[in-house]
This record gives C-alpha cells, structure tokens and sequence, in this order.
C-alpha cells in the first residue's frame, strides 16, 4: 500500500514511516501544507495520514482539496488536542478516523489498517493469518474453520494483534488499546495478563500458537 | 468666634461705659456753667445733686445702684461727684446715668451676633454639604464600579468623570489598571491551554522513538524493561496533559453543548468498562433518577472522574457502592481513614498519600464540572467509607 504522512514535526513524522514501512508499506512524506498539496495532487494514495497543524496551513485545507479532487484515499487526521469541533468537522468533511497526539505507533498502525478495510473492501474484509480467519464485519474469528468464542476485548485484542504482527507490544501499548485513558488505573496490569492469557488458550487449543513473549514482559505476535 | 465674642462684648462695654461718662462729663460742665453764670444750684435726684459745701475733695467716679421709683426696682447709674468752687462757693455736683440702657443695648447686640453667627454657619453647613456632595458623588460612584468590576467580564470599567483634576486622574488610573490585570488575566487563562497543547508534540515525539526503539532487533529484556518503565512514566505525564488541558478548557467555558443525559444509563456503561479492569465489583443501584442537562463529554468525564478515583483509592477486593437516587450520585468505596483535609480534597494537584499514582487533577475536574452547571459535590467519610456525592441541578 502507498502512504502519504504529512507531518511537519520531522521526528515523529519519520518515526511513523519507519513503523509503517516495515509492513512493506511505500511511506512518502510531506513536511508542510505545500509539498502535501502538491503531492495529492501529483499522486494516487491508498491513505493519507494528516496532521491538521501543518505549519504553513490546515490539514482540513488539504483534505478539502483531496476530496474536492474525487480521490480514492482513506484518511487519518492527527490532531493535537481533543477538540471535539476539530473532530467533527475533519470527519464532516470526509475524513475517515481521527487520532490525538501523543498516540502508539501501534495504536495508528491498527487504525490505519481498520480504514484501509473500510475504504479498499467496503468493510467487508476478511484477515487472514495462517489458519486464522478474522471476519471484521461480524466480528468472527475461525480458526481452520471453527468459530472462537471470543469476549469483546479478547477480540480487540487478537484484531489488535494480527495488525500489528510482528512487532513488539508491551503491555503499555496494549492496555492503551484496550482501555485508552483508564489504562492508568491498571497499577499492575494483572488484567492483561489475564486477558492476553485466556487468548492464548484459546487460540493455542485449536493449535494457533502465535502469541509469544518478549523480552520477559512484551509480547509478540509471529509465526515461528 | 466665641473669642471675637469675648473681645466685641469688652469693646462695647468699654464703648458705652465711655459714652455714659462723657454724657455725665457734659452735664456736669453744663452745671457748672449754669451756676457759674449765677443760676441757682437745682438738684433733680438721682439724675443731678448740687449741694453746698465747705470743703473741697477729689473727683469720685463710680456705680452706684439707686431706688428708681418710674421703674419701681433698683437700677445700677454711674456717678460722678466732683466739687467745683464757683463765685466763693464749694458746690459738691453729683451727676447720674442709667447704665441698664446701656446694658440692654449690649445684651441686644451681642445677641444679634450670636444669632448672625449661627445663621451664616448653618446655612455655610447646608451649603457645603450639598457641595462636596456633588464633588464627592462621582468618586463614590466610581467605588461601587470598582466594587462591580470582574475579570472574566469582557466589559470595561464604567468611571463617571470629575472635574476635579485629582479625581479625574485616579479615574484615569483605575482604567489603565483594570486594562492590564484583564489582558494578563486572559493571557494567564490561555498560557495554561497553550502550555499543554505545545506539549504534546514532543510528547508525541518521545513516545515514538521509545517504541521504534522497542522494536529495535538485540534488545535486552533489561532494556526492554527500561523502555516499557519509560513508557509508564511517559503516559503519566500524557494523562496529566490531558487533563490539565481539559480543566483549562472546562473553565474557559469550551464545552457549551447541552443535551439531557441519562446519568444512570453512563455510569451503567462504564461500570462495565471498569469492572473489566478491576478487581474491585462496582455495585450499581439507579432509579431512574434524573436526566441533568449538560455536554453530554463532561458528564462522561464526572462520571469516569469518580469511578476510578474510587477505584484507586478502594480497599483491596471491598465493593464500591455507586447510587442514583433521584437527583443524588454517591459513589463509595472502602477506607481505613478519612480524609485529612477534606476542604482541600478538591484543588489541583492535591494528595493525601503518594502510593497511588494519581494525576490529583481527577476530582478538581469534577468539581469544576458541578461549578459549571450549579450541581454540588461534597465529601464525607462514615461508617469506614468515603463517600463522594453529587447533587444534580
């Protein structure tokens, strides 16, 4: 998939190419509101990730321009504080998620590949690991077939998984997934253990043995 | 004045006294013409007595008081007694004069005065207090304006104008001074909003290199410890951002929409997010209760606010009880102890007790929130319990 970040805080912007790439995702960048108009105009995405503070300009400006030129993107805005009228009104203009700052890099990760459903297959998509089958629309997993019974956090959690195969989580990251704000009521993370556990098994019983640890107190989810 | 008194009534005195005894002089001389030009001695007491004598004597002046028959009492007369020889002859003349029409001439005077005296002050009483009245009434005015003046008003102070140059200046003071306290008031109320926005970039910033760090190839699992102990201290300070930002926000009035919320149906909801969480059950009893009108975000917020302050803050495996009883919200949880300073419970930043990593900002949020819509939030500790409750409207 082709991405367009435009993010004016070169760090971050370079942090989340490097996270996204390593999907085998293309990552292109802009680094302020001209160069991301130009590059929407130039160029076809499959997602444009859009910080509504470019220096020199809005991200809502950009997205204005994306839609008013009919192009097939999805779109993420990123936003520095929680104001619900910039929310609003990225998505009344056609944007597809919204995510504050400071976010998870998995925590976009798993929002661009929820978009990327919506807006490549119509929501309808099926994900597929190895021998398990996750319908996102009925929010069903099979495993060679066979329905998990699943709670709703054991399923955000699996879906949070698969996303970001792969790559290091650790509980941090997780329980804000899970939880958001009130993950810093979890003073010892007991729960994800218990959680992330009742996962294992049940997974691990139909012979899906793909959640690993890492580094003692990570967690990784990987093929062998 | 009283003095002035004193010295005008010796003045007339002295005055009258000097006339009475000129007059007296001058009928005296007029008799000694008379007998000098050979009229026979007459004597018409007690006005005048020429008698004869046979010796000389000094002149006598002084007051006598006489029987005085035409006014039927004793009247004081001044007298001279002189003794003249004329053509041979000692005459003694003895000349006469009332003082009391002196005297009621003084008194009558000295009274006019007094009542002159009193007239000119009360009516310079009068007309002074009506005056500084009007030069007064505009500074009075002004200390009520000062007294209604409010910061978080946008209207400019409202001074009523003087032609006294000094009150004209203070007016001119006043004004300078409330313009600057507000812009650094406004400026003050924004710093807050404008600090914790700024800081979420590099926040943002931290937080994704730890994590591209995290996934770094030959980590430790010591680093990896390091790193997810960094992150922890990383969201406290996300959290405490947030919030912070979000009281600013609540007191600078951004959250404006209303809509009736169904408070038992919120906490329902979130007591099931949190007993997810916990190990502690949340045990909920809601009538129907009452449906505040507010942002339906902030109502969200109270709730929360004081779920997991309870939460954080229960006793090991005990209940917390939440109850909707009409218009009262209780939510509480197990203690060994009251609160210290209960009066201080609900201020930025406070705690009682370092063990639990709580930003402090919870329950002033909460609390800001009641201000906002006039519902009440109170504090009390019984029965082993804390119990925090809000009064809706």
């Amino acid at each position: 998939m082709k991405f367009l970040i435009a993010e004016d805080e070169i760090d971050l912007q370079q942090s989340m190419v490097r996270y996204l790439q390593s999907d085998g995702n293309i990552c292109e960048v802009a680094s302020d509101f001209d160069e991301a108009l130009y590059k929407i105009d130039l160029y076809n995405y499959d997602l444009v990730i859009l910080d509504i503070n470019l220096i020199t300009g809005s991200g809502l400006d950009v997205l204005k321009q994306l839609k008013f030129e009919k192009k097939e993107a999805g779109v993420i805005i990123i936003s520095a504080n929680n104001s619900l009228d910039e929310k609003l009104k990225g998505l009344d203009l056609g944007a597809d998620d919204y995510i504050t700052k400071p976010f998870h890099l998995a925590e976009l990760n798993s929002r661009v590949k929820a978009v990327l459903r919506r807006v490549k297959f119509g929501g309808d998509e099926r994900i597929e690991f190895h021998e398990i089958s996750i319908d996102t629309k009925s929010r069903t997993v099979y495993v060679n077939d066979s329905a998990l019974s699943l709670t709703k956090k054991e399923y955000d959690l699996l879906l949070f998984f698969v996303t970001n195969q792969g790559r290091v989580l650790s509980k941090e990251i997780i329980a804000e997934h899970l939880w958001g704000d009130n993950s810093d009521l979890l003073d010892n993370f007991d729960f994800i253990y218990v959680h992330i556990n009742n996962l294992r098994k049940k997974l691990t019983q139909e012979g899906a043995k793909y959640i690993k640890t890492a580094y003692g107190s990570g967690y990784k989810f990987i093929a062998d | 004045m009283v003095l002035s008194t004193l010295v005008l009534f010796f003045y007339l005195d002295n005055l009258l006294r000097g006339e009475v005894e000129e007059e007296l002089f001058s009928t005296q001389a007029r008799i000694v013409t008379s007998l000098e030009n050979g009229m026979p001695p007459q004597t018409l007491p007690p006005e005048f007595e020429v008698t004869k004598v046979s010796e000389l004597a000094p002149q006598v002046l002084k007051d006598t008081i006489i029987f005085d028959p035409l006014q039927n009492e004793m009247e004081e007369f001044r007298e001279v007694t002189s003794f003249k020889s004329i053509k041979g002859q000692t005459y003694k003349i003895t000349v006469r004069n009332l003082i009391v029409e002196s005297e009621d001439i003084l008194s009558a005077v000295i009274l006019s005065y007094i009542v002159i005296i009193l007239a000119v002050l009360s009516f310079l009483f009068f007309f002074n207090k009506r005056r500084n009245q009007r030069i007064w009434q505009p500074f009075f005015s002004n200390i009520q304006a000062m007294q209604r003046f409010t910061l978080s008003s946008a209207e400019p102070i409202d001074l009523m104008e003087s032609d006294i140059l000094e009150f004209s200046e203070l007016n001119h003071e006043i004004e300078t001074l409330t313009r600057k306290v507000r812009a650094d008031y406004l400026n003050l109320k924004s710093y807050t909003e404008d600090v914790s926005h700024e800081m979420q970039t590099p926040l943002s910033i931290i937080q994704a290199k730890i994590e591209g760090m995290m996934n770094t190839d030959g980590l430790s699992d010591i680093q990896f410890e390091n790193l997810t102990s960094i992150q922890k201290d990383l969201q406290r300070l996300v959290q405490m951002n947030k919030r912070l930002a979000l009281l600013t926000k609540i007191e600078n009035r951004q959250f404006s929409r209303l809509e009736k919320i169904d408070v038992a149906g919120l906490l329902k909801k979130q007591i099931e997010n949190f007993n997810e969480i916990s190990e502690a059950s949340f045990v909920l009893n809601a009538n129907n209760g009452v449906h505040p009108t507010m942002d339906p975000y902030l109502a969200e917020v109270l709730c929360t606010n004081l779920l997991s302050n309870a939460l954080k803050y229960n006793e090991h495996n005990k209940i917390i009880r939440v109850e909707l009883v009409d218009s009262r919200l209780s939510v509480s949880n197990s203690g060994d102890h009251g609160i210290v300073h209960p009066e201080k419970l609900f201020t930025r930043f406070y705690r009682e007790s370092n063990a639990q990593k709580s930003t402090g900002i919870g329950l002033a949020i909460v609390k800001r929130i009641c201000e906002l819509y006039g519902f009440t939030v109170s504090y009390e500790f019984s029965d082993g319990n804390h119990i925090f409750s809000v009064i809706f409207g």
